[in-house]
């Protein structure tokens, strides 16, 4: 055909069925085949950061809470470690490991909530809705846990808000006991689908290096064979403790090729991981405190005094987060605050997965790295109305301008 | 006679608009319930052409006007004209000795083209990618179709009914008990085909690439909007009714009256109704079954599964009812 | 097989809680009407568990005026009067975090299993604790 021949640019985004949330694709394409892409985030750019170092440190714990509706653990999780480096705070055992155990429910649910999304991104709605169908079990004991299906509002400095009572520890067993009982179920609806596996095996690719040099993050890089998660490297709360590994698709006895169809493995596999985390979690819950400010205005008031800066990260369910701090005394809230969402460090390996696609692809690589655009776009340049775009040069010269003001 | 022609034309056709639209809501209810879902109302499709109906007709800017607008209208009435040579339950076609299925088959593929010509009049990126999808489509799933329906009419020519392409004489003439095994074999690897051809011709999934909601945005019908995209979805539900008919014309033409030594209107009600509970069986088996039980193939993936595997099963469909003939004579 | 789970749905109960019926009747408020004179019946929502983070509820009689609640707030919910040294609460804007009743040193506010808090106006009665 006469079409096919020429080159033409197909625009998906800011608004898309394929998208969840706006970021525009500008896509090169040759009859179905993509040749390049370029990608402009930035349209839901909130001024978190701003609005954070505006308000006292208890203010910005639920802030960030509302970076990412669905890492709505790891964002404050990550943000309290940070602030407890920077004011000393040591926080008791009991609370650590329920920070654990909620995160991780969080990562089941998050999963699950993904293969839900991803089967809808390839026309697979059944798939969709059974997915969502049995992720209500977890959601039904975060509620349970926390009183929130979402937001859970648990971590606050120096431990926990509410505990784990004894009447609930049978119900989050019965939960496990559930999905392990499905495990076999859903692996075999999705890896042992005939039309997912022809829509998603050496689709997307992501070689290794090119993971290495882009530096994915989470489920984005471990699908292409990274041993690479935070809890494993560079443990911190109770991980230490617990031998979190990696996992690639090779512990599913797969050769690992970096496509869509690994990424799903991977995250299937970690929810069995999360679902064993949980479990160790829960037998080996010490006795005691569940925070060390027991008493809020105390905590306020030791906040206030304290002086310097610290670093949390936290392998959220895409990937790792990292926020910055730093603290000055006499200042109720941060005077710096920066939040680095794992999503910023899968922008990149887009470009290779999308080249030479297809356009029926788009929506499945795009979803594969689950994106969470606004927990990412934290600059957006607009001036006189107009956006602007700064070149990488520009960029590095402001950040290290930056950097210099920041250390005095 | 031309007058009364006309009379059960409109008949037939409204029946049919009817028909396809309590389809789709089954087609719908019935597969929101095998998703664990409550589903739509039962007369949701008629809520939606009615809504549609009162809605604004929207025309791009780089649109060509007269074709955007007489794409969906030539769709509907191709659509509504196959129905009028196809045999319904006991009714002989109304328009019976006017045209065969060769015509069928034209008329078939009219709908499919004029949704492509309206995809590539809108003059947007989606739609005119999904008009090449479309097309790409028809080139794939029309073959097997024919080799099918070619089969089939010259297994029953050689049985010694005439005239050869005539629907009436196909649909009254049941191969699976006049031919020998191989021919069952034969035929058995023909419906099937056809069946896998069936959700093609329908673009449901897995061969909705021409409209791939998340892909495309909904591809070739993206830029339609109110009364045109309400004429689209008729032309849809007819279409849906057509092929049903048609794969119960071909392959399952029988009937309950004869069995219970029914007569008079008696008889006629009961194969109607007979009639539509296979076409609804059709329907179940081959769109709403299928729709809910796969992913959305890539077009590449669906030209190749239909080049390869479903003409190589129709061809042999058809050398086994030529062996057939061989043996049986 | 993804067949077996399709046939076993479609001949058992939908997942979906019917909440509040099983279509989504044409007039909300219609509806409830008929449901408060008992002509329709109204299925319950799904129940929550203890502890559920809904509506706040406030006891002015034990409240002391301290206005700390206000200091943790971190969507500016709540609002001191400074003539009665009471405090109003506006829902609307409340996030459910919890933080104004763990902060409260003489237990004046809890959260309630309350959560269909849907209202035309922000500053709707039913959005107003004080």
């Amino acid at each position: 055909m006469e079409e096919t021949r020429t080159t033409f640019e197909i625009p998906v985004g800011p608004v898309h069925p394929a998208l969840k949330e706006n970021i525009r694709f500008t896509f090169r394409v040759e009859g179905e085949r993509i040749l390049g892409v370029d990608v402009k985030p930035g349209f839901v750019h909130r001024g978190i950061e701003y609005m954070g170092m505006r308000r006292n440190l208890i203010q910005v714990l639920y802030l960030s809470e509302r970076i990412c509706g669905i890492c709505s653990i790891s964002h404050p999780i990550v943000l309290v470690q940070a602030v407890e480096q920077a004011a000393g705070i040591e926080v008791p055992p009991r609370a650590q490991y329920i920070r654990v155990i909620v995160s991780e429910l969080e990562r089941l649910h998050s999963h699950l909530l993904w293969a839900g999304v991803a089967a809808h991104e390839l026309g697979f709605d059944t798939l969709l809705h059974l997915s969502w169908k049995v992720r209500e079990a977890v959601m039904d004991i975060l509620e349970e846990l926390t009183g929130n299906r979402v937001d859970y509002a648990i971590p606050i400095y120096g431990g926990v808000r509410r505990d784990i009572s004894p009447e609930q520890m049978p119900k989050v067993s019965e939960m496990i006991r559930y999905y392990r009982g499905l495990f076999e179920e859903l692996s075999d609806t999705f890896l042992r689908d005939p039309s997912v596996e022809a829509r998603t095996r050496n689709v997307g690719v992501l070689e290794p290096e090119e993971a290495h040099e882009l530096l994915a993050v989470g489920p984005t890089a471990r699908a292409s064979g990274l041993r690479k998660d935070v809890r494993q490297d560079w443990p911190y709360l109770v991980y230490g403790d617990m031998d979190v590994r990696a996992l690639t698709p090779e512990d599913h006895g797969l050769e690992v090729r970096g496509d869509v169809f690994d990424k799903i493995v991977v995250r299937l596999l970690e929810v069995a991981q999360s679902l064993d985390l949980i479990e160790r979690c829960m037998e080996e819950m010490p006795d005691g405190e569940i925070t060390s400010f027991p008493k809020l205005p105390a905590l306020l008031a030791h906040l206030k005094k304290a002086e310097g800066e610290g670093i949390g990260r936290h392998e959220a369910p895409r990937g790792e987060v990292i926020h910055y701090v730093r603290l000055e005394a006499g200042q109720e809230g941060p005077s710096v605050w920066k939040v680095k969402a794992p999503t910023y460090s899968n922008l990149m390996p887009w470009v290779p997965m999308f080249e030479d696609q297809e356009i029926a692809d788009i929506p499945i690589i795009a979803a594969s790295i689950d994106p969470c655009m606004c927990c990412m776009d934290r600059v957006h340049v607009v001036r006189s109305g107009r956006p602007e775009e700064w070149t990488k040069q520009e960029l590095l010269r402001r950040s290290w301008e930056k950097t210099r003001r920041l250390c005095g | 006679m031309i007058v009364q022609m006309i009379w059960q034309s409109a008949a037939v056709v409204l029946g049919g608009l009817l028909l396809g639209l309590v389809y789709k809501g089954l087609d719908r209810k019935l597969a929101a319930r095998m998703q664990g879902r409550i589903g739509p109302p039962l007369r949701q499709p008629f809520l939606d052409v009615r809504k549609l109906m009162v809605k604004e007709n929207v025309v791009p800017r780089d649109a060509v006007p007269w074709l955007f607008h007489a794409a969906p209208i030539l769709a509907l009435v191709a659509a509504a004209t196959v129905l009028l040579y196809l045999p319904l339950g006991g009714l002989a076609p109304v328009l019976t000795g006017r045209g065969d299925l060769i015509l069928v088959l034209y008329l078939l593929a009219v709908p499919a083209v004029a949704m492509a010509l309206g995809g590539f009049a809108a003059g947007t990126p989606f739609s005119a990618v999904g008009a090449q999808r479309e097309i790409v489509m028809m080139m794939s799933y029309e073959f097997p179709l024919a080799v099918v329906v070619v089969g089939i009419v010259w297994r029953t020519a050689t049985l010694g009914h005439s005239p050869a392409f005539s629907l009436a004489v196909v649909s009254g003439t049941p191969l699976w008990s006049l031919v020998g095994p191989l021919g069952v074999l034969g035929l058995a690897l023909l419906l099937l085909c056809l069946l896998v051809v069936t959700p093609a011709e329908l673009s449901k999934i897995p061969f909705d690439i021409p409209e791939a909601e998340t892909e495309i945005a909904g591809g070739l019908l993206v830029e339609y909007s109110g009364v045109n995209l309400a004429l689209f979805y008729l032309a849809d539900a007819l279409k849906t009714v057509a092929m049903g008919a048609l794969v119960v014309a071909l392959f399952i033409p029988y009937g309950l009256a004869g069995v219970f030594g029914l007569e008079g209107l008696v008889a006629g009600i009961v194969d109607v109704a007979f009639f539509l509970v296979k076409v609804f069986a059709v329907v179940f088996a081959s769109v709403t079954v299928v729709r809910v039980a796969m992913a959305r193939l890539k077009v590449d993936q669906v030209a190749r599964g239909f080049w390869i595997p479903i003409t190589t099963a129709a061809l042999a469909g058809l050398v086994l009812l030529i062996l057939d003939k061989a043996v049986v004579g | 097989m993804i067949l077996k789970v399709l046939m076993a749905q479609l001949f058992s109960r939908p997942v979906t809680n019917r909440f509040p019926a099983k279509y989504m009747p044409r007039s909300v408020t219609g509806f409830l009407a008929k449901v408060g004179q008992g002509k329709a019946k109204l299925v319950p929502p799904v129940p929550v568990p203890k502890g559920f983070r809904g509506k706040l509820a406030y006891d002015r009689e034990t409240c002391i005026g301290c206005q700390l609640c206000i200091r943790v707030c971190p969507a500016s919910v709540i609002m001191f009067k400074p003539e009665t040294k009471k405090i109003r609460i506006h829902v609307a804007r409340c996030t459910f975090c919890g933080q104004c009743v763990d902060v409260c040193p003489v237990d004046a506010l809890a959260m309630t299993e309350e959560f269909l808090l849907a209202a035309y106006d922000r500053f709707d009665p039913s959005l107003i604790v004080e």
